[in-house]
């Protein structure tokens, strides 16, 4: 077989993995669409009253109300309904908003996104170079001092973590402002920052002790020592345990992405921002349905976006992988 | 059920540049006789513009328009923005608001006369048609699910004049003329409007078009309103330029974005945090009786509940005075009834009104007498649940309280704090027997909470021909000494049947900037155009 015949075959190979990668998330899709469907239609709460508040109502009314967002229809119609819609790309009328779905998810898309893109490039630049030094001087001060500060960023809730970023840096020190998203720009950045840190914080402190993790193991691994042993210079022994920390690495990093777009709903509530993540919560406690259908497929879409992303990396920084998945 | 009602529309844009101290040691006015220290700052007017007022919700609207969304903050946003045919002042008194006049032929006739100057905030005027359209649009419960049932005695709507528009009850109602208020049920808006936009008002593609001393200009739920002052008011051009509305659910980013100066007004200021808010320089911390009750709810369609020994034991299980003078701080009343003192106003003075409420039979704190009660029922040994809306945190400290009390009388309630959509869900659905209610009246009419708790219909599964009836015939009085004296009955039955239980009648409590000042604060203030009642204010 000649290479150029090889590398097509590899090509259409990798081709083959994506695609089937794909259709078994658009199945996960459907199956966690019927879910949420579930979910929602057995939580506590009622539409009706969430409509009609407090107040006295006549049955009339309930009727009426009841037939106009086809409470009534059976459970597995309901779902039918949404469905077909949605495949048209029709997600439905907000009733909490009375807004099209689509239109109100992008107008809170943009913030949501840089408070996630923003806190995990915080995480990444801060968390991955404190663990490979953690990892590289093992058991100094620096070390512990690393590890107590992952401690600290693991084990305070975010809420409180965001308290006390707004009584620090927008009271004592009132370099931030403590809450709403700012006009756009650099004023958004700026608005951003407070609730981006403290959404890292948790985050990064995995992102450190996995690293952390994953550097020593490869350090204190066989490769390693026969590396050293070989006379190889300390330099290149440690660029070859990192490359192949990189691995768990890639992986931990991918994870605490998926993990931060939960942590958004406590955020965005205390810092007061217009994101996805209150727009969910209010939607589900309101049963709002066609709203909570709708994020909870752009957030799993999200996540497995993510994912297939991470497992591609495999190839690319593992020749071993890359042999095994794309060899005919 | 909702909120609490609107007030003065004298907006004062006279103000002379002349300084007038307004002494705004307001908290007494509405009578209450345990209000906790009011603030002692003195403001001058200092008849300036204002450019922009901010104003701080403890959460966000998801519509503007009160048909769809009508919590009281959207009844306070609304105010300002949108009319009714009819407003209230700050003693409740309906006075003309888009309606300069009206005349009852007929006990259930109204003929209102608009005004000529009524203009819309794009500037045109408001025609006949727009307020029929409008009335139409509010008592239909698909286009105004929160706010129909305050117009369910409508039987017609017409124009019969230029400027004239003639409404027809079905039966004669002492409380119709005031669910013809932005209180009530009716904010006017142009029909042209509502159908460019398909009946989706109140987002924000849409926005609000109203006839009020201020128009929408930005609305993005989950972040912010805007409101810009208009010159098209027949009421004048009010001192502040803009007002911008930010919403901010987290209690303690609230009170940080006041400790850096953020902030001008807070409304709902939480009771325990009062404190934190008028340590704050140059903030005031007003309370204001809101005219919302609450109380313990029996379900009589859930055992033991149907048993008036058990309801007679719970009720004597409350103890009211501790409740509200150290858990509520002060900022709350012992309800001696459902309907408030304030809403009373009309027949009686504050005191009057206390004494003749004070008079129907009430459960006093009894341990004892409690005991006794619930004695051979199936309420002894009873265990059951207690649950309270995450809105309401000084609702879970009496919660509290009052399951420590039934503790002791053999009663097991555990309390939980749910969401208050879940906790709407409760209210009568014939599983929860014990519950609580919390109903802000907007309007402060007297019957408008006790007929809902007591009439036909009502979520206790109470079912009295003689409280339907007293209901009706109250309703048919148009002296305000007369009504009161058939509500007191219809009270007194409720109280008798221990229908609910009473226990306090709730205080707002407001944050002010000294800079903002309001002309006659009182609890009808936010639910009437408060945004032309600002000034410029200095302390003094």
């Amino acid at each position: 077989m000649t290479s150029r015949t090889r590398r097509r075959s590899a090509g259409s190979r990798l081709a083959r993995i994506i695609a089937l990668r794909i259709a078994s998330v658009a199945l996960i899709l459907l199956v966690l669409s019927f879910l949420t469907f579930t979910l929602l239609y057995l939580a506590p709460g009622d539409l009706v009253k969430n409509l009609l508040g407090n107040r006295p109502s006549t049955p009339e009314a309930i009727e009426a109300v009841r037939a106009q967002y086809h409470l009534d229809d059976p459970f597995l119609l309901r779902y039918a309904d949404w469905l077909l819609s949605a495949l048209r790309g029709d997600f439905g009328v907000s009733i909490r908003l009375q807004q099209p779905v689509t239109s109100v998810i992008l107008s809170r898309l943009g913030v949501t996104s840089l408070l996630i893109g923003m806190s995990f490039l915080l995480a990444v630049i801060t968390a991955i170079p404190l663990g490979i030094v953690s990892a590289a001087r093992s058991g100094t001060r620096i070390d512990r001092a690393a590890s107590a500060t992952a401690l600290f960023g693991l084990s305070a809730p975010s809420f409180a973590l965001a308290i006390l970023s707004i009584t620090l840096f927008a009271i004592l020190i009132p370099v931030f402002p403590a809450y709403g998203a700012g006009t756009g720009g650099l004023d958004r950045l700026w608005h951003l920052f407070l609730p981006a840190a403290v959404l890292a914080a948790g985050i990064g402190a995995i992102l450190m002790r996995m690293t952390r993790a994953a550097v020593l193991r490869e350090l204190e691994g066989d490769a390693i020592t026969f590396a050293r042993a070989r006379g190889i210079p300390e330099r290149a022994v440690r660029r070859i345990a990192l490359r192949s920390a990189l691995i768990p690495i890639v992986t931990s990093a991918g994870l605490i992405l998926t993990f931060i777009i939960g942590g958004t709903i406590i955020v965005e509530t205390v810092f007061a921002l217009p994101g996805i993540g209150q727009l969910l919560e209010e939607a589900v406690l309101f049963k709002d349905l066609p709203v909570v259908q709708a994020i909870t497929l752009l957030v799993a879409a999200a996540i497995a976006c993510i994912t297939i992303v991470v497992d591609l990396s495999y190839l690319l920084l593992d020749p071993r992988v890359r042999a095994r998945e794309l060899s005919v | 059920m909702q909120p609490r009602t609107p007030r003065s529309r004298k907006p004062r844009l006279a103000a002379a540049a002349a300084a007038a101290a307004f002494a705004l040691v307001l908290a007494g006015c509405a009578g209450s006789s345990e209000a906790p220290e009011p603030s002692e700052v003195a403001l001058v007017d200092t008849g300036q513009d204002i450019e922009q007022v901010t104003v701080a919700f403890p959460g966000s609207l998801a519509n503007l328009y009160i048909g769809q969304e009508s919590g009281i903050l959207n009844y306070n946003l609304a105010a300002t923005v949108q009319e009714g045919l009819v407003g209230q002042d700050p003693d409740g008194q309906i006075v003309p608001a888009l309606a300069e006049s009206w005349e009852t032929p007929d006990d259930t006739t109204y003929v209102f006369t608009l005004r000529e100057d009524a203009r819309f905030q794009n500037g045109d005027p408001v025609t006949p048609q727009d307020v029929v359209f409008s009335i139409e649009r509010a008592v239909d419960p698909e286009s105004s699910p929160g706010t129909y049932y305050y117009l369910t005695n409508l039987d017609t709507v017409e124009q019969t004049g230029d400027r004239e528009v003639t409404v027809t009850s079905k039966t004669p109602d002492a409380t119709f003329l005031v669910s013809l208020s932005s209180a009530g049920a009716l904010v006017v808006t142009q029909q042209e409007f509502w159908e460019a936009h398909d009946g989706g008002i109140g987002t924000s593609d849409s926005l609000l078009l109203g006839t009020g001393p201020y128009q929408v200009t930005e609305f993005q739920p989950d972040s912010h309103v805007l409101l810009e002052r208009v010159d098209t008011w027949w009421g004048g051009v009010p001192k502040a330029e803009s007002i911008r509305v930010n919403f901010i659910p987290d209690a303690s980013t609230r009170l940080a974005a006041a400790q850096t100066g953020d902030i001008d007004i807070a409304f709902n200021v939480p009771i325990t945090q009062a404190d934190d808010w008028s340590s704050i320089d140059g903030v005031r911390v007003e309370s204001m009786n809101d005219l919302s009750y609450v109380g313990l709810l029996f379900d009589q369609n859930v055992a033991p509940f149907d048993d008036l020994d058990v309801r007679t034991a719970v009720a004597l299980s409350i103890d009211r005075e501790a409740i509200a003078e150290k858990l509520l701080r002060g900022y709350g009343e012992p309800a001696t009834a459902i309907m408030t003192p304030e809403s009373l106003a009309t027949a009686f003075d504050g005191d009057t009104a206390r004494a003749e409420l004070a008079a129907i039979p009430q459960h006093d704190y009894d341990l004892e007498a409690a005991q006794q009660a619930i004695a051979g029922t199936a309420g002894e040994g009873l265990e059951t649940e207690l649950t309270y809306p995450n809105t309401g945190p000084q609702l879970g400290v009496a919660a509290q309280a009052i399951a420590e009390s039934l503790g002791e009388i053999g009663m097991d309630v555990s309390v939980r704090e749910v969401p208050i959509e879940e906790w709407l869900a409760t209210i009568g659905d014939g599983e929860h027997g014990l519950g609580f209610m919390w109903y802000f009246s907007t309007t402060g009419d007297p019957a408008e909470v006790n007929s809902y708790l007591l009439g036909p219909g009502n979520p206790n599964g109470f079912e009295s021909e003689e409280a339907a009836a007293l209901i009706t015939e109250a309703n048919a009085l148009t002296d305000p000494a007369e009504r009161a004296a058939k509500l007191l009955e219809l009270e007194t039955l409720g109280a008798d049947e221990v229908v609910n239980a009473p226990i306090w009648w709730g205080k707002s409590v407001t944050a002010f900037s000294n800079t903002v000042g309001v002309t006659d604060y009182s609890p009808y203030t936010f639910t009437s155009t408060w945004g032309a009642s600002l000034f410029a204010a200095e302390a003094e």
